[in-house]
């Protein structure tokens, strides 16, 4: 059984690393970013406490707002998801991203204190 | 780990059955009043009631309020001119007042011609309302006109299915007590536990209806009234007659007239009906005894501060709470001008707090006659046997002791220096019986005069109830700041059961400390002082620091060929970029030094010029991109 995992993870890389255009994977390697620094704070939270806790809420709410935010314009600018974004370029899909950050961002910073 | 979880659940029901049973049986403990009419608040009503009339609606509050306090008007003629001068017979409302106050009146005829009398007659049909019948009913039988009670209980039944409100319910109570035995009443004075249903109960104290006091009382005196008029007892439970009282008389500055009169009614009805009568007794001053006040004293009145002469007031049972020992069983009060006495310190208790259960009999109306008291015995302290002594440490010396007799102060004063220790035994008995004390308060305090300090021991009784106070000079210097000196000693004896507290200068004590480590001066410790503001420490560093991921990322990016090479130079794709760093350098600015308003105003102005910016390089970017064909491809319809 762990044959056959093993095999389905390599040709999902394999696949991955030849199908997927470079924009994306630039957008792929931003979520991680992303990803890594939301786990990072939780890490840091668990081990030396939740002082100060708004600090902490509005950091960990950044990184899930901006993974969120990330995906939304992945989807948007996919070429195989084009039949459903009709009305959207990707230029488009990028200036939501933009304001949407910059709502967010607002918000966090008014929350962190 | 099944049979686990099973017997949790079974401990868990078991514990709410008890609870439950503990709590029944808590409740089963009887109510009495927490609220009702003190003298004062009866004079107060008679007051107002005594005003001058200002109409006949006043008239008729006043004249029928005071009738029902047991009192008279002060000018009955003077009220009877002015009923038969204010009096309008064409009105059945007018009519209403003038019958009842004239009747509350010792000699008021007010004549009555026939057309009133077919007025009021008229008035007594299925298309007036509840009202309208009340008045005309009771206008009818105070004129002494005869009436026929099966019409009016006919129209009464078919109005109350209509006016289906508190208010009317209690007028076709009220009018029902007016008819004629005879008549049905079987199903308007149903209508008294249907109305009982209704009452809030809230907290279990109070019992009242939403729509207020007023209608509440004018509830208890229709009910009563009824029940009397055809003797069968309201369906009203002891615990709802005392949740009645404490709704009914917690208020004792009222609004108006017709809420006095409907409080006067329902006090005249709670002392005089057939069935039940709420007790209040209430101790007369402080529960205390003492040698000086042997005498428990108790009122025992009804609801209008009368005292019930006739009742036989017994304590059940009398018990210390400390020790629960009972002292009194079955024992009578003697009834003295109207106050229930019973002479406590007969019974020679100790002193301390006693808890008495009161009984009221020799009336089976009786309700809320057995009342929990806590009586207080107060007594006097004498200080025996005070014995002062300086002993050495290495009791090398024999001590000297020196007795001082309670209230003078030793002669010579006492010196104890750090290789000495000061003792102080002392005894507390009762001045009467000399039996041994132990109050709540015994201090020891040290003042110095010279500097103002205080250090204030307690001293603590032995097994045998012998007082013990031993100062340790060496041990104790850090309580003194060690600052040699005089120290006037006093003894505090207080309790809330000693009538007689103690504070007594007993004699100086002269400590010496060792010289080097006395301070030079003593600071007075001030508690009070602002402490230092605590400041945030701006984690901002560690935002840089502690950032593992960005390295990954920019390697990462770097390998995907980042598309740096192609940067436009355009002015609009400049200015997006410089909006755009503008608008995150904003936001770090807004979280050092900006608020919300100010940002937003910032924001909108780098972001609209951001916004048309980057509109319109994404636009050239779009044009110039090789694809735009499919995406600015017009939409084919059809």
């Amino acid at each position: 059984m762990s044959d056959s995992v093993f095999s389905v993870l390599t040709r999902f890389v394999e696949e991955y690393r030849n199908r997927t255009s470079s924009k994306l994977k630039v957008i792929d390697a931003y979520l991680l970013y992303i990803l890594l620094t939301g786990a990072f704070q939780f890490l840091y939270c668990l081990l030396v406490g939740t002082f100060p806790f708004n600090s902490f809420l509005s950091g960990f709410i950044s990184s899930v707002g901006s993974f969120i935010l990330a995906v939304c314009l992945r989807i948007q600018i996919n070429p195989q998801n084009k039949g459903e974004f009709l009305s959207v370029s990707p230029e488009r899909a990028f200036a939501d991203f933009l304001f949407a950050h910059t709502v967010l961002h607002l918000v966090v910073v008014n929350f962190i204190g | 780990m099944l049979i686990f979880c099973n017997i949790n659940i079974l401990s868990l029901f078991t514990g709410l059955v008890s609870l439950l049973v503990f709590m029944l049986a808590l409740g089963a403990q009887a109510l009495t009043p927490s609220h009702h009419l003190s003298p004062s608040d009866v004079d107060r009503l008679q007051a107002i009631l005594s005003q001058p009339f200002t109409d006949l609606k006043s008239a008729y509050f006043s004249i029928v309020g005071l009738s029902k306090l047991g009192l008279s008007v002060a000018d009955a003629n003077g009220a009877c001119s002015f009923i038969k001068a204010n009096v309008d017979s064409s009105s059945v409302e007018s009519l209403f007042y003038a019958a009842e106050a004239s009747q509350a009146l010792a000699s008021c005829e007010i004549h009555v011609s026939n057309e009133t009398r077919d007025l009021l007659h008229a008035a007594v049909s299925e298309d007036s309302t509840v009202s309208q019948i009340h008045q005309a009913v009771s206008a009818l039988s105070s004129f002494s006109l005869p009436l026929a009670s099966q019409e009016v209980v006919s129209a009464l039944k078919a109005r109350i299915s209509k006016e289906d409100n508190v208010l009317a319910i209690t007028l076709a109570l009220q009018t029902a007590s007016r008819l004629s035995q005879q008549a049905e009443l079987g199903e308007i004075l149903e209508e008294i536990e249907d109305l009982a249903a209704r009452l809030d109960d809230l907290g279990g104290v109070y019992l009242q209806f939403e729509e207020g006091l007023e209608a509440t009382a004018l509830f208890v005196s229709a009910a009563y009234a009824l029940s009397d008029h055809v003797d069968v007892e309201p369906p009203l439970k002891e615990d709802q007659v005392i949740q009645l009282v404490n709704s009914i008389f917690s208020k004792k500055s009222w609004d108006s007239l017709s809420e006095i009169f409907s409080v006067a009614s329902a006090a005249a009805a709670f002392s005089n009906n057939r069935f039940h009568k709420p007790v209040i007794v209430s101790a007369l001053g402080p529960a205390t005894v003492s040698h000086s006040q042997p005498l428990l004293q108790l009122q025992v009145t009804d609801v209008l501060c009368q005292p019930l002469s006739s009742a036989d007031v017994v304590v059940e049972s009398a018990s210390s709470v400390a020790s629960k020992a009972a002292i009194l069983s079955k024992t009578p009060f003697t009834l003295r001008d109207g106050i229930f006495e019973l002479n406590f310190m007969a019974s020679k208790p100790a002193s301390g707090y006693y808890q008495f259960s009161v009984a009221v009999k020799g009336d089976s109306r009786l309700v809320a006659n057995h009342v929990e008291l806590k009586v207080k015995v107060s007594t006097k302290v004498a200080i025996n046997n005070m014995d002062l002594s300086v002993v050495d440490k290495d009791q090398s010396i024999g001590t000297k002791t020196t007795r001082v007799e309670y209230p003078s102060k030793a002669k010579a004063s006492f010196v104890a220096d750090s290789h000495q220790n000061f003792a102080m035994t002392f005894q507390l008995v009762d001045e009467t019986t000399g039996v041994e004390l132990t109050p709540h308060q015994t201090f020891v305090r040290l003042h110095n005069q010279k500097t103002g300090q205080e250090v204030v021991f307690v001293a603590e009784p032995d097994s045998k109830n012998l007082y013990k106070f031993e100062l340790d000079t060496a041990e104790r210097k850090t309580e003194f700041d060690s600052m040699s000196g005089t120290y006037a000693l006093y003894l505090m004896v207080g309790d809330a059961t000693l009538e007689n507290p103690v504070l007594w200068n007993v004699a100086d004590l002269v400590l010496k400390f060792l010289e080097e480590e006395a301070p030079s001066t003593i600071q007075s410790k001030n508690l009070y002082v602002p402490k230092p503001e605590i400041q945030h420490e701006i984690l901002f560093s560690g935002v840089l620091e502690i950032n593992p991921p960005l390295p990954l990322f920019s390697v990462q990016w770097f390998k995907l060929g980042a598309n740096i090479s192609n940067f436009s130079l355009s002015p609009s794709s400049l200015l997006f970029h410089i909006g755009h760093a503008a608008m995150l350098g904003l936001m770090y600015v807004y979280w050092t030094h900006l608020d919300m308003f100010q940002t937003l105003k910032y924001l909108a102005i780098i972001g609209s010029l951001t916004f048309l910016a980057g509109n319109r390089m994404l636009a050239q970017k779009a044009v110039k991109s090789p694809l735009s064909a499919h995406h600015y491809a017009p939409k084919v319809l059809g």
